[in-house]
């Protein structure tokens, strides 16, 4: 992409060139190129890990991994991604979009963003290099429950300033967005006029405030247990360890939405752009966003109730949960009628957004399922609970980055990626989901506990299913890394508007590539 | 323009700055709000001593075994009951004696956290003395002997007949202030 | 300005109340979206917001008692 901007537009730029053109940038699309390099780095690191575990489990027995290793990888699979990939790609997407569907010149604090960007990579070397110091990776559990976070080696405390440095860095960032969006809208783009993805980003990035600095002061918690006498979540000083699963999941649950709102954010641009019809129910769609956004703060125990809780207590999270199906079932109900008579066709982009309506709804009734606190006790900790959230993230967040970077790839370089690469990309990657993940609910309702390195012998073959799709999965994701590197380096030139049913700022008022600066005199908005 | 713009950002990137803040206070006040929560519900209350409800009585048809159990977790000492089991009505008071012996030649403070099996038996169990509402300091080689008191109350559902009531003494650090409230 | 009648202020908790009754459920009418845009400040949609919430919690709070009662 370094190229691509270079020369189109190297005449009016008076930026240094080589690697320090990129360490010193504040160009909003330069960021965004380096959130979403970095993040499908550390997706590729984190699926390895994926690979590892995947390849212990296929077959019963120990062959490949130790457990303490086993452990070491499952911990650092799911640290990785949920922080490392999913969150910084979505703030990616935000620094390449949101000033260009808003028509801004560029974000608001353009330092700071630099700064949170360059963050990530001393995070996640930390995380990465965690493996080799004496003791290894954290083990305990991407959720770093105490006492084992309590007890873990040198690994833990790389994990602990990780998850600091990260969330400093999510929190400058939802900073900036928010006030790039509040502050630095077209004339007459009105808050009621924006695009879907910028409202989902808004209410996103609110979220993020508000719930990251609690994880920052529940890790600090931690910490000051280890390494200063503090007792917080050590019984025997008078604290408690299930104190730390209720603040963890205050964070936690939020933490799920903020994964998956910009995922609908992106899918509610596609699907109007590819069944050429105007999202239907936008003001619905903002405001399910929004009352899915305070609803999650209030449902978090439902993580914990297997933990000890009253009956009392379990009901109340039972109901709260369920309610919260509403509004995300109306979001649902949108694209549909969205799709309802619409001209459509289907390009992967489009292909990506329908399959991810299509099976983030079966991780939603999953999720519904595991609500109901007698269901829940049954399949707490066992392969259900892993199908269910890797329904949503993988075939929810992630599918829709899929579409995303599709769909704004000849934006972003200026060429068309292969359609019929693409193609494959998407089928190969819907058949090997399924194959991976959907397997793992008759694993979990049979009884396998996750996070084991070896299982009973009546798991058998459901898990090589599984280990299969998961390693095909796995290559399949090579050739997304090849479709962008050659739609970057030889793609066919975009033209100027590839989708006719495109009717955002970036589309409608931008060139194929878009400019390196752009929006310098703002576009006034009808 | 932008001179404006730019000022305004500052002040909303301040206002955000300090709700990132509050947020993350309010991280650590929901420690005291959790102890006072449990404290208030009566959940998890483990160092306040019960008080035995007035329409208590003592349901003579019934008898309850109950097996005594002692650990130590990382500290020198010996931990034992001086009785391993008791058979008692519920509603019935009882009282049974714990020793603790310094094997070592510093001075060793210690907290003992209780554990019930079945699970639910915190919640038939009132102790009114307990040598766990407390931290013990034990002098070298020093050994102590001390009372549980509780009644299990007839509640507790009819097919239970046996109950566990085990103790673990995990250390304190030296200097580290007794257990809170 | 102060003569805004009460039956005004009524009428204006009444339709915050009710942009956040449909916000909790999600669906909402084009036109009534815009006039609340039009009407309301962002500070009286948040408070209405959280006001909306508390009243969310403790109303399942409620059905919670009568269920185990």
């Amino acid at each position: 992409m370094a190229a691509v901007h270079g020369d189109a537009h190297g005449h009016d730029d008076h930026h240094p060139s080589g690697i320090m053109r990129w360490v010193t940038t504040t160009n909003h699309k330069d960021i965004g190129t380096m959130y979403l390099w970095f993040s499908f780095t550390m997706f590729l690191i984190g699926g390895f890990l994926a690979m590892g575990i995947r390849a212990e489990l296929y077959q019963p027995g120990i062959q490949i991994l130790q457990p303490e290793l086993f452990n070491q990888f499952t911990t650092l699979h799911g640290l990785i991604m949920v922080f490392g990939a999913i969150m910084p790609a979505f703030v990616g997407f935000a620094n390449w979009q949101v000033p260009l569907m808003i028509g801004a010149p560029d974000m608001a604090f353009a330092r700071m963003n630099n700064w949170s960007f360059w963050l990530l990579p001393v995070a996640g070397t930390l995380l990465v290099s965690s493996f080799f110091v004496p003791g290894g990776a954290a083990a305990g559990g991407w959720t770093f429950y105490p006492p084992l976070s309590t007890q873990g080696g040198l690994g833990v405390d790389l994990m602990i300033f990780a998850v600091h440095i990260l969330g400093a860095s999510s929190i400058m960032g939802s900073i900036n967005i928010i006030t790039t969006i509040l502050n630095m809208r077209a004339p007459g783009m009105t808050l009621m006029k924006m695009p879907m993805f910028v409202w989902t980003w808004l209410i996103t990035a609110y979220l993020l405030v508000l719930v990251m600095p609690v994880l920052a002061g529940v890790v600090t918690m931690l910490l000051t247990d280890r390494h200063f006498g503090t007792s917080f979540f050590n019984a025997a000083g008078g604290g408690d360890p299930v104190m730390f699963q209720h603040i963890f999941w205050f964070f936690g649950h939020p933490e799920v939405y903020i994964m998956i709102l910009p995922a609908f954010g992106i899918v509610s641009e596609i699907i109007p752009t590819f069944a050429r019809k105007p999202l239907f129910g936008y003001s619905s769609m903002v405001y399910a966003t929004a009352s899915i956004a305070i609803l999650s703060c209030v449902v978090w125990a439902h993580h914990m109730f297997t933990a000890g809780m009253p009956t009392v207590g379990q009901l109340f999270f039972m109901y709260a949960t369920m309610l919260i199906a509403v509004p995300t079932g109306v979001k649902v109900f949108n694209w549909t009628a969205t799709m309802w008579r619409g001209s459509m066709t289907f390009e992967t982009p489009m292909l990506f957004a329908i399959g991810f309506i299509f099976l983030f709804v079966i991780g939603g009734f999953s999720g519904v399922i595991c609500a109901i606190v007698p269901i829940d006790i049954q399949v707490q900790d066992t392969y259900y609970v892993i199908a269910h959230f890797h329904y949503v993230l993988v075939s929810g967040a992630l599918f829709s980055l899929f579409a995303g970077v599709y769909y704004w790839l000849p934006k972003w370089t200026g060429n068309m990626y292969n359609e019929t690469l693409g193609k494959w990309h998407f089928w190969l990657s819907m058949f090997f989901f399924n194959l991976t993940f959907f397997v793992q609910h008759f694993l979990g309702l049979a009884g396998m506990p996750r996070r084991i390195p070896d299982y009973n012998l009546q798991f058998a073959d459901f898990n090589m299913v599984s280990s299969i799709g998961a390693f095909g999965f796995g290559l399949t994701q090579l050739l997304f890394l090849y479709i962008v590197i050659s739609c970057i380096r030889s793609g066919e030139k975009s033209p100027e508007k590839p989708w006719d049913g495109a009717t955002t700022l970036e589309w409608t008022h931008l060139p194929c590539p878009a400019p390196y600066h752009s929006f310098e005199k703002p576009p006034i908005v009808k | 323009m932008v001179e404006a713009n730019s000022k305004s950002n500052i002040l909303m990137m301040k206002k955000l700055l300090i709700f990132t803040l509050i947020m993350f206070v309010f991280g650590y006040a929901l420690v005291p709000f959790y102890e006072k929560f449990c404290e208030v519900t009566g959940i998890n209350n483990l160092l306040q001593p019960d008080v035995l409800a007035k329409d208590n009585r003592v349901d003579e048809d019934r008898w309850i075994a109950i097996e005594f159990d002692a650990n130590v977790r990382g500290l020198p000492w010996q931990f034992k009951p001086l009785q391993t089991s008791a058979r008692i009505h519920p509603g019935e008071p009882i009282n049974v004696m714990y020793e603790i012996t310094n094997n070592s030649d510093r001075e060793v403070t210690g907290q003992a956290i209780p554990s019930y099996s079945p699970r639910f038996l915190d919640k038939h169990l009132k102790k009114f003395e307990c040598f766990c509402f407390t931290k013990q300091v034990l002098k070298p080689n020093e050994t102590l002997q001390m009372p549980v008191q509780f009644v299990i109350d007839s509640e507790l559902p009819a097919e239970i007949n046996t109950v566990t009531i085990s103790y673990t003494f995990f250390e304190l650090p030296a200097g580290a202030s007794p257990v809170k409230k | 300005m102060n003569k805004i009648t009460e039956k005004q202020s009524g009428a204006r908790i009444w339709q915050i109340a009710k942009a956040v009754m449909f916000a909790f459920m999600g669906v909402r009418k084009k036109s009534d979206l815009e006039h609340d845009a039009a009407t309301l400040t962002p500070a009286q949609v948040i408070i209405g917001g959280i006001v909306g919430a508390i009243i969310f919690v403790l109303s399942i709070m409620l059905v919670v008692r009568l269920v185990v009662s």
